[in-house]
């Protein structure tokens, strides 16, 4: 009998830790702010940059440019020149050759922390962001460094657990690093946060958690936040003239919280959600009775708007194909980051994302250079190129400043107007988002085709 | 009333691959009183075979004896490996030693395979439906359904009809007994985890079927589930395995369909407390099994 309450117990707690452990922070409690500061720049007439989302594989240059907006280049490409009057030279260092260096630099040393989270929770991110951040670096010293100062990563493991993360956060600080590249998710961050107090810069590499950007932390995001990649879905939506939509979330964190904001968004430009079905992040397998209520809709969603991870969204696609629901799949940017192209039953999706892999683009050059010099490919675009722009990020503010004091280079870094990098220009300007342009990709023979680009100013 | 038996039958094919799971937990329960939390390892170990003989370019026709002989494989050598040692030790050593099989497999794809998932092609038919009379059956649910009453027939077949059967009967009565009766305690175990690993295999192949998915944590849920189930049920009682699956799967669907939107994401909070509720009023499970029933 206790034996069996022990059990209750122990299989309660282990349900409990496995749901939460799908929670972007993990943590239910956690109030998102209300999207209100964020804007969208895709009004009539300041429209998104936008291509037909059928027309296989196009230039991204090809889409109508924002005139206001700065990302009137190829993704990737060189945007408008930063503020500060030297910068890194990106393009040079991509083209760096690490058997052909020049001279070691010899000046202090700029250390940057990587509080990596390797566990199966975090490490889909943080296990590739880390070997690009250590191999940006190489890269950084084989062009000179920064402004002659070699660059010296400190790569820890966090373990998936808040605990470790501040006592990582602490050997971090006790190493003597200038600032920290954090991990994914909301509650490690934190425990980083409460450690360096505000005295240390923290740039987290793959969270699009909005609490996370505070300046008064010296805290920032090296990705556009939920809130900007759900208002610009929105916006993509009601674009594609699609009318009626139903979505899928979980309450808390991004699961939650991007539908809360798509649904906000969306009805204010006219739209309307027909209903929210609840699922399970990495659980539910299986989706027939949400499927069954969506199917005795009247009228029938245009489109289905959720941040599924990409095998159930190819579930939940399948399901609706089979009910006889012809709605668009529109999802976050979880699809990419669970290896939607990976998978068979998502072509035609639509999905948010961080940067589109132009053949010639800055993302695309770094990940074939990184294969070429390890002979391996990196697992993850897009966090490849969010781990070196959030040291670009770091490495700018310790040019414009010339100091390696952390609060100083978190100021600067906090005050940037535009550090060029791959996944487009940076530009936090006071804030602690980057207010990089959203794209959206729509799964196209198995690749990758740009539909549109969006700029979600907050 | 459409929506109703729509509704019970998707519950029945949820409950029925949760009912798999929840057989091979309360088997080995049955014949070493563990609770077997490694036991959604063999989905896990399964997946990634799955994933390796995709990549080979194998179609289902040789994923799904693949999927079951590595479930049956790893079975019995995680037995060997981890649980032979402890089988004098306490439950609790031995339900810490489940946790640590768990573990060490997680940590080791992670580490030597991938933290992200890998993917695999599922089957073209896998979301086919057929409708007969207003309902929609969906294939893959009829497949489960029917594996479930197939397998529970077979188990219990085995349980009663074979020498082996016989004596994992006789060592979940009295395990020292049947040993001084004759009864080879190792053989016994080995075909107890053999069998798990059966039935684990075969509800691994519909999960797999459905997700297409090898990720180090993919039998996790599926472990937890069906542990569930078995709980429900009554620990050590098969029948009560596949009632507490198919009871789990229906009141699952039924609050996904019923529950107000507002409240519509505390599905696996809300079965917990309905679970919580039947433990006070049966503390042993539906089916209560006394010590001469088991397994």
């Amino acid at each position: 009998m206790l034996n069996k309450r022990l059990l209750a117990i122990v299989l309660s707690l282990c349900l409990i830790a496995a749901a939460c452990g799908n929670d972007d922070d993990g943590t239910a409690a956690v109030t998102a702010p209300a999207p209100t500061a964020a804007s969208t720049s895709s009004s009539t007439e300041d429209a998104p940059q936008q291509a037909e989302p059928d027309d296989g594989e196009p230039e991204p240059g090809e889409a109508e440019p924002d005139e206001a907006e700065p990302d009137e280049a190829e993704p990737g490409e060189a945007g408008p020149a930063p503020a500060s009057s030297a910068s890194l030279d990106v393009d040079a260092v991509l083209a760096a050759d690490l058997s052909a260096c020049g001279p070691a630099p010899t000046g202090e040393a700029l250390k940057i922390g990587y509080a990596a989270d390797f566990s199966e929770l975090g490490g889909f991110v943080d296990i590739p962001g880390s070997s690009a951040a250590a191999y940006f670096a190489e890269l950084v010293n084989c062009v000179g460094g920064i402004d002659g100062r070699p660059l010296e990563l400190v790569v820890r493991d966090i373990e998936g657990d808040p605990e470790t993360a501040g006592r990582v956060a602490q050997e971090l600080l006790d190493d003597g690093v200038t600032a920290i590249l954090g991990p994914a998710f909301f509650d490690v961050n934190q425990a980083i946060l409460q450690v360096t107090a505000g005295h240390t810069p923290l740039i987290s590499v793959s969270s699009t958690e909005p609490l996370l950007a505070d300046p008064a932390q010296l805290s920032l995001l090296a990705s556009f936040t939920d809130t900007a990649q759900a208002k610009a879905a929105a916006q993509f939506a009601v674009d594609q003239g699609w009318q009626t939509a139903a979505t899928f979330s979980v309450p808390g964190p991004y699961f939650g919280y991007v539908v809360e904001v798509f649904t906000e968004e969306y009805e204010a430009l006219g739209g309307e959600v027909l209903g929210d079905y609840p699922f399970v992040p990495a659980e539910t397998t299986d989706f027939s009775a949400q499927v069954n209520e969506i199917a005795a809709l009247d009228p029938q969603p245009d489109v289905i708007y959720s941040a599924l991870l990409a095998f159930q969204a190819a579930i939940l696609g399948g399901q609706l194909d089979e009910a006889g629901i012809d709605a668009e799949m529109l999802v976050a940017d979880a699809f990419t980051a669970t290896g939607g192209y990976f998978i068979d039953g998502v072509e035609g999706f639509f999905h948010t994302s961080h940067t589109f892999p132009a053949p010639d683009g800055r993302m695309v050059r770094f990940l074939n250079s990184y294969e070429q010099a390890k002979g391996t490919a990196l697992e993850s675009d897009s966090y490849a190129a969010l781990a070196a722009d959030a040291i670009l990020v770091i490495a700018q503010a310790v040019i414009d400043t010339g100091s390696l004091d952390p609060v100083t280079v978190g100021e600067a870094m906090i005050a940037g107007t535009g550090v060029d990098g791959l996944t487009g220009v940076l530009a936090y300007n006071g804030g602690g988002t980057p207010n990089t342009p959203v794209y959206v990709h729509q799964v196209v023979d198995g690749g990758p085709s740009l539909a549109a680009v969006y700029e979600v100013f907050e | 009333m459409t929506e109703i038996v729509q509704q019970l039958v998707d519950g029945l094919g949820r409950g029925g691959e949760y009912a798999l799971i929840a057989l091979g937990v309360g088997l080995i329960f049955g014949v070493m009183r563990m609770v077997n939390f490694a036991h959604g390892e063999l989905i896990t170990v399964s997946a990634y075979a799955s994933y390796g003989l995709a990549l080979t370019g194998a179609t289902w026709w040789i994923l799904v004896p693949g999927i079951v002989v590595t479930a049956i494989l790893t079975s019995v050598l995680v037995e060997f490996v981890a649980f032979r040692w402890v089988r004098s030790a306490t439950d609790f050593a031995m339900l810490l030693t489940s946790f640590g099989v768990h573990f060490v497999v997680q940590a080791a794809f992670v580490m030597f395979v991938s933290a992200s998932s890998r993917h695999f092609a599922r089957p073209a038919w896998i979301t086919s439906t057929v409708t007969i009379g207003g309902i929609r059956f969906e294939a893959i649910d009829l497949g489960i359904i029917a594996a479930t009453a197939l397998s529970l027939a077979f188990t219990v077949w085995v349980l009663q009809h074979t020498v082996y059967g016989m004596a994992i009967r006789a060592a979940a009565e009295d395990f020292d007994t049947a040993r001084l009766l004759g009864v080879r305690s190792d053989q016994v175990i080995r075909m107890a985890f053999a069998l798990a690993g059966l039935l684990a295999g075969i509800a691994a192949v519909f999960f797999l079927m459905r997700t297409g998915r090898a990720a180090p944590s993919a039998g996790l849920i599926p472990m937890l589930k069906g542990v569930l189930a078995a709980l429900i049920g009554g620990l050590g009682r098969l029948q009560g395995a596949v009632i507490g699956g198919l009871l789990l799967g229906l009141v699952e669907i039924l609050l996904v369909s019923r529950l107000p939107d507002s409240v519509d994401g505390m599905v696996n909070g809300i079965v917990f407390v309905l679970v919580a509720v039947l433990f006070i009023f049966r503390p042993t499970g539906i089916l209560a099994a006394g010590s001469s029933q088991r397994p």
